[in-house]
């Protein structure tokens, strides 16, 4: 579950937050690399992205153009594949739970050395988890369970835990929040600036315009065939496509949605969407009638066109859902008991004995454009069945607070980068959860999630989680609303690139026309 | 130093909070106050201005609470492109106000007095971040002929150093262009009627020398006043044209901390510009008593 | 936010200054006087008639605007300039002509009050400072000075986190940022009046405070007063576009003319009707205004008037 970081997905407006991270000065690793475009030989491949990293310690930061970097520079014990998002080796090449499940042993690779040469052992992997444990950095709660990380030798991990946890796995590797960095590290090298990982490419420097990445020639998968990557910071997305259409640039993510469609014609651009794992939705306060009303946020539910929604914030590339997780994943529910019906939202609304108009605030934040103008959609929908929309858009630091002491009648936001479906519904869902901020609790959801969190049968789990999210999506706990895709572009002719419906971006492979 | 209560003051009255914010939405209490207790933030407000105040004094600004780097440093990697596009602007402000203002005030009422009133005006009532938006579809689009925006070192490469800074100082130098015209104009106008000129052309001096001497001496005061207060603003962030053309200034800088709530950085940030407001102030009571003697202050 | 706050503090105050002190100035209403000579200047005539249209644009909004201003149609969206949507529609399919007739309502009321709030707290201060000097002039200055000293886009930004986004905040962040501005023209201006023979001659028979206040000084005082209201309205209405460009100001669906530019500004190599005219609706109302400003100088201001006369010879 990636959603920590809750992200730009398009980070388009002016005022998306990037922070204001960097370090000035040039950040030497040591080993390998030098100088521009230095390391493995062969020219720097420059990346527009949206906006600059805030910091690079990967155990504290939260946001997305961070770990667009540090996905290159540091590495996890399993990592997921490109294409189903299934976990797969890394820095570890086996792994085994025990019998009650409690005590999973995981083998490490050989050979893998640090960017400053140092030698890859157990003891760094218990250093990582340790520092992240200990310190309460920002993904402790992924090792909620984990009782004791041990090292019995230097090529061997356990992991002690408290309860059967099916999806440690994803936990542990969803993302490179769970990155492993050298013994000490954070005493040796100063982690918001610096970096020295297992990564194929090393952190040469970062400024307030660009972040430079070097080859790491022994990296222990091979050296990238690219002698470094440029990380350059346009914010505009249409001057980022104006960058890569005058090959300025060679990669972009920066894309805007309304130019998809031209942009699948246009031979210059090499343009490719998918899916991505990331949900949008709209969530009412419990705490506030009449929507504690189930008759009333279902009335909300129908009204609803998704479909238009999705368009209009994506132009088509978008995908409607009626639950959170894509249909990409095996954990899939193809559930869409709602279609838009103005008729029964009024009856709904009638028998819930709700006085029409009825005022709705809906909380949104511009560091998200998409909330903006999915929210006018949904307004000018609302409106004839007799709801009259208020639409707020706060600074996401405003929002926050307000979501947090519960101060709204009904917010629109995202999460991003979940996987596992624990990481869908649990802490959104689970009556008192951590991120049920709507007050939702059904005590049978409750039990789902409980027995869906301990299961290690993959098919039952499924069966499940299925069944929660049903009594979640009729309950309308959230009302999801479309799975965005991932929109990337690129120079024709640049291969040993693939895009990832969990937008982790990894040059390792690519290679320049 | 009383900005300095009010700079501490201002920021801590912003609602929001740094912590949940650095933290995304899933919420952990533990992180939280893991994250609150290092942050420093748990602390009484009194004991953070003093603590703040204290190091402030001695150069040192405090950590960002987002990127974890010192906020001397971030300003530090932000001044050049601040310093280059705020006097790059001013450049091309006194080449378009100072002929254009001096001519139109030696033929008042002409044809180019007449269009240099109408071009001011323009410039004065044009939208910036319109203006820049528009040159970037021409330029950047369109002709193709110009990077739609980011900045390099003059260093690391300066023909792309030249290429990223010239709209963007265009579009602020215009601005402040219009103004200043304004000003030239009107102070030309006004040391042309004054009595020693009137005496000198009297006295039977030549046009030149009696326009260079006297007049220009004259008209310099007010526009050095006019011409720090642009600089004054131009240094604290053309926050918009910064952002419309990827220029990583000052000005992004302190809107990025007004929203992340980093105060650390915000109160470093505004700290600076209005000490860079009082030094402009300085020089300019200085380079008055410079250019003319009469003034004692 | 543009050249806004600060170019325009240089602009008039300075000029003002020099405008006001050495013309005694007879203590009467001159409004038909004004009107007159202002009828006589035809820039200034045509501004003043522009920007009567577009506050009776503004008044009547929803009736002119030829269809719903919020009106979504997806179906509809990204419409070149036709017939049925002369200024075309934007990325949501609404009548972009019928947001740039609201946006109207929305700027100039921003505008106003902003203004109009500068102008009472400015020019109560400036009016104290002015004319009771010494320490009170002192204390109240410098406050203006350390105002001043902030950056005037980092204050209106900081104002509306404080207080959260919205028109009337909008408003009132601008109005704070022209406070400093406003007091120190009318505390020049009142200086220049202090001292003037009708002042002292009615002091001197006893006139309480208030009443010379209210009968000699502010009369006297007003015509740099109401130059710079006409020119600082200008520069209202391009902060409050810079503002909710930055998504700071009026808040959607309403549209303000910078929050449409904004929006638009996404759409600018596919759309650009989306951006352009909302673009040209800011810049004339702001050159209305300062055209204004600037005939209101010529006509209220004798000495500058003079002067224009004096180096036409």
């Amino acid at each position: 579950m990636r959603s920590n970081r809750l992200l730009p997905v398009l980070a388009a407006g002016a005022l998306v937050l990037s922070a204001c991270g960097g370090g000035g000065e040039s950040v030497d690793t040591g080993a390998g690399g030098g100088g521009d475009g230095g390391g493995g030989g062969g020219d720097t491949l420059v990346a527009a992205v949206a906006a600059q990293p805030d910091q690079f310690d990967p155990h504290v930061t939260t946001a997305y153009p961070s770990f667009q970097v540090l996905e290159n520079v540091y590495d996890t014990l399993v990592v997921p594949n490109a294409e189903d998002l299934t976990m797969e080796p890394s820095l570890a090449e086996s792994w085994e739970p025990s019998e009650d499940q409690l005590t999973w042993t995981f083998t490490l690779r050989e050979g893998v050395t640090f960017h400053d040469g140092s030698e890859f052992d157990s003891a760094d992997v218990v250093y990582s988890y340790n520092r992240i444990i200990d310190e309460d950095l920002t993904n402790a709660d992924r090792f909620a369970n984990v009782a004791a990380v041990e090292a019995p030798d230097p090529q061997t991990v356990v992991i002690r835990l408290s309860q059967p946890t099916p999806n440690l796995l994803e936990r542990i590797g969803a993302f490179k929040g769970m990155a492993i960095l050298p013994e000490n590290a954070a005493e040796d090298i100063d982690l918001t600036t610096e970096a020295n990982g297992t990564g194929p490419f090393q952190l040469e420097s970062s400024d307030a315009s660009s972040t430079v990445l070097t080859a790491y020639a022994d990296h222990w998968g091979g050296a990238p065939s690219v002698g470094g990557v440029e990380f350059r910071y346009i914010t505009e997305p249409a001057a980022a496509l104006t960058a890569l259409q005058n090959g300025e640039v060679q990669w972009t993510d920066n894309v805007p949605p309304q130019q998809i469609e031209s942009l699948g014609g246009d031979d210059t651009v090499e343009l490719q969407t998918t899916p991505s794992v990331d949900y949008w939705y709209l969530s009412m306060n419990y705490g506030r009638p009449p929507f504690d009303n189930r008759d009333v946020r279902r009335a909300i539910s129908f009204a609803i066109d998704r479909e238009a929604v999705a368009e209009a914030a994506w132009f088509g590339a978008a995908q409607p859902n009626q639950t959170a997780i894509p249909e990409a994943s095996s954990f899939y529910l193809d559930y869409a008991p709602f279609q838009p019906d103005p008729d029964q939202a009024r009856q709904l609304l009638e028998q819930a004995g709700v006085q029409t108009p009825l005022t709705m605030g809906l909380m949104v934040t511009d560091q998200f454009p998409e909330t903006v103008t999915a929210a006018q959609v949904i307004a000018s929908q609302l409106e004839p069945v007799g709801i009259d929309v208020q639409i707020e858009t706060l600074d996401f630091a405003t929002w926050l607070d307000r979501q947090g002491a519960g101060d709204y009648d009904a917010f629109y936001l995202g999460w991003l980068g979940n996987l596992d479906p624990a990481a869908f519904y649990q802490d959104q869902h689970v009556t008192d959860g951590t991120n049920n901020y709507q007050g939702y609790s059904n005590p049978q959801v409750d039990q789902l999630l409980q027995a869906g969190a301990v299961e290690p049968d993959e098919a039952a789990r499924k069966q499940l989680y299925d069944q929660a999210a049903q009594l979640i999506v009729d309950d309308v706990s959230y009302l999801y609303l479309y799975n965005p895709p991932v929109v990337q572009a690129w120079v024709p002719g640049l291969s040993g690139y693939q895009i990832r419906a969990d937008k982790a971006v990894n040059f390792e492979a690519v290679e320049l026309p | 130093m009383g900005v300095s209560v009010i700079v501490f003051g201002l920021v801590q009255l912003v609602p929001g909070d740094p912590i949940r914010l650095a933290l995304g939405t899933r919420f952990d209490q533990e992180t939280y106050d893991a994250l609150l207790a290092r942050s420093g933030l748990d602390q009484p407000l009194v004991t953070q201005y003093f603590s703040w105040a204290g190091r402030a004094l001695t150069g040192d600004l405090g950590v960002s609470f987002r990127s974890g780097e010192t906020v001397t440093s971030l300003i530090a990697e932000r001044l050049p492109a601040t310093l280059t596009l705020a006097f790059a602007s001013i450049l091309v402000a006194l080449l378009i106000a100072v002929p254009l203002g001096t001519l139109s005030a030696l033929r008042p009422r002409s044809v180019v007095d007449r269009v240099a009133t109408v071009l001011s005006q323009i410039g004065i009532s044009v939208p910036e971040f319109w203006m820049a938006i528009v040159l970037i579809l021409v330029f950047a689009g369109t002709l193709g002929w110009l990077p739609s925006g980011g900045y390099v070192p003059l260093t690391e490469d300066p023909a792309g150093w030249a290429q990223r800074l010239l709209m963007p100082a265009v579009v602020t130098g215009v601005v402040s262009g219009s103004v200043i015209t304004r000003f030239v104009r009107s102070s030309v106008l006004e040391a042309l009627g004054a009595d020693h000129v009137r005496t000198a052309q009297a006295k039977g001096l030549p046009g030149r020398q009696v326009f260079t001497w006297h007049v220009l001496r004259n008209a310099l005061l007010p526009l050095v006043t006019v011409t720090g207060v642009q600089l004054a603003y131009l240094l604290s962030g053309v926050v918009v044209v910064e952002i419309v053309f990827a220029w990583p200034g000052l000005g992004q800088l302190a809107l990025q901390a007004v929203q992340s709530r980093d105060y650390p950085v915000l109160q470093g940030a505004i700290l600076l510009f209005a000490v860079v407001f009082l030094l402009i102030n300085l020089v300019v009571d200085l380079l008055y008593t410079a250019i003319d003697p009469r003034i004692r202050r | 936010m543009t050249g806004a706050p600060l170019p325009e503090p240089a602009a008039s105050p300075t000029a003002t200054e020099d405008g006001v002190p050495s013309t005694a100035r007879p203590p009467q209403p001159r409004w038909r006087q004004t009107l007159g000579l202002l009828a006589r200047n035809p820039t200034a005539a045509v501004a003043a008639t522009v920007l009567l249209l577009i506050v009776l644009m503004a008044v009547f909004d929803e009736s002119l605007a030829p269809s719903g201003p919020n009106e979504i149609a997806v179906e509809d969206r990204l419409q070149p300039p036709s017939l049925a949507h002369p200024f075309g529609t934007d990325d949501l399919g609404r009548d972009i002509l019928s947001r740039v007739v609201l946006g109207a309502g929305v700027s100039l009321r921003v505008g106003f009050l902003a203004v109009a709030f500068a102008l009472v707290v400015g020019g109560l201060i400036g009016l104290l400072a002015g004319f009771y000097g010494r320490w009170v002039d002192d204390v109240l200055m410098r406050f203006m000075d350390v105002l001043f000293a902030f950056p005037a886009v980092l204050l209106a930004i900081a104002v509306l986190a404080v207080r959260g986004p919205g028109a009337g905040n909008t408003a009132l962040a601008i109005g704070i940022v022209y406070i400093p501005v406003f007091a120190r023209v009318t505390r020049a201006s009142v200086l220049g009046v202090r001292e003037e023979v009708y002042v002292r001659a009615s002091r001197s028979v006893g006139a309480s405070d208030l009443r010379l206040l209210s009968r000699h000084v502010l009369p006297n005082a007003a015509p740099p007063i109401i130059v710079q209201t006409s020119i600082s309205l200008a520069f209202a209405v391009l902060a409050e576009a810079a503002l909710s460009f930055l998504g700071l100001g009026t808040q959607p669906p309403n549209p303000s003319w910078g929050l449409m530019l904004a929006e638009g500004r996404g759409f600018i190599d596919l759309a650009w009707w989306l951006a352009f005219f909302p673009g040209m609706a800011i810049f004339l109302t702001v050159l209305c205004f300062n055209l204004l400003g600037d005939g209101l100088r010529d006509v209220l201001d004798p000495r500058q008037r003079t002067l224009m006369a004096g180096s036409g010879r």
